[in-house]
């Protein structure tokens, strides 16, 4: 399923190892602090694990959307966004 | 009857694996492919709270479930069944019977999996064989529910259920049958064995996303 993954972490520290977690899950970096991409629910299960490990409670805070095909086709996007394709893995293969 | 030796005992995550799907022995015990369990996440952290649950509270038992005694991670046999297993607790009751309690690092979703019960059924029958008292209950806490308690009222057909699987399971091992794979579909998507296994690798295909 299509998962977007907001943050606001304080610590310059731990928001590069949220980024870097978010990477390792695949996920697209489409704003600072947003992520969108596709994941089984085992893993956004486990992602949320490893987030609740890190972060700080009373300071930070993490926001995990999970998001159906329909309402991901009525997402509108100005300026300067993202490959909608390319975020939900309509695009296997880049050559650039 | 299953005449085994030592070296040979399954034990209850084995069990568990198989009823999830047939395929896990087969990779884990006749070809020798192992899990890389170190590799989860989930799991190291399951182990970890294991660990810490272990250590705490020793004097405590649940006054709610009538518990008098409880023993922590007791390690059991049966030569009978074929299995071993360590227990996360071995409580007993007041009413003279004993259960099993097992710690699960997971979330109670208003239903209990027959791969919990069964692991329970397991561990409910090492302890009646074991210690010679009847085991008529077991239970399970899930710990990302805030520790919720749950019973199990053990039934004759999770009896027949494990005899099956004793059974094919020791098919798969003394003859190394290729078993089919569990018919749903869902489970290869997580399974670590889906990058060797045909089904795996055709579950991920239609699984797939393509595109919206």
């Amino acid at each position: 399923m299509l998962v977007w993954v907001i943050y606001d972490i304080s610590q310059d520290k731990l928001r590069s190892r949220v980024f870097k977690i978010c990477k390792g899950y695949g996920l697209y970096s489409v704003q600072k602090s947003v992520f969108v991409g596709n994941m089984e629910p085992h893993e956004i299960d486990e992602l949320c694990l490893r987030f609740d490990d890190i972060i700080k409670h009373d300071e930070d805070s993490v926001y995990v959307f999970p998001m159906c095909k329909s309402d991901f086709k009525a997402v509108k996007l100005l300026g300067q966004a993202f490959d909608k394709r390319l975020v939900s893995d309509g695009i296997k293969r880049l050559f650039l | 009857m299953y005449k085994v030796n030592d070296r040979e005992l399954l034990n209850p995550s084995e069990v568990i694996e198989f009823l999830y799907c047939p395929r896990f022995i087969y990779y884990m015990r006749c070809l020798k492919i192992p899990q890389n369990e170190h590799n989860r996440f989930k799991v190291m952290k399951g182990r970890d709270i294991h660990q810490y649950k272990s250590q705490i509270n020793k004097e405590y038992v649940r006054k709610k479930i009538a518990c008098t005694k409880k023993e922590i991670d007791i390690f059991l046999h049966s030569k009978k069944l074929g299995l071993k297993g360590k227990v996360d607790e071995v409580l007993q009751l007041a009413d003279g019977t004993m259960a099993p309690l097992d710690y699960k690092f997971a979330e109670y979703k208003g239903v209990i999996y027959s791969t919990y019960r069964i692991q329970a059924l397991i561990y409910g029958a090492l302890i009646s064989e074991n210690y010679e008292k009847p085991v008529y209950t077991g239970y399970l806490c899930y710990i990302r529910s805030k520790n919720y308690l749950a019973e199990i009222k053990f039934t004759q057909r999770d009896w027949l259920i494990l005899d099956a699987a004793l059974k094919d399971m020791r098919k798969i091992i003394e003859e190394n049958y290729y078993p089919k794979a569990t018919k749903y579909k869902a489970r290869c998507v997580d399974c670590c064995y889906k990058n060797i296994c045909v089904e795996g690798l055709e579950a991920s295909k239609s699984l797939e996303i393509s595109g919206f």
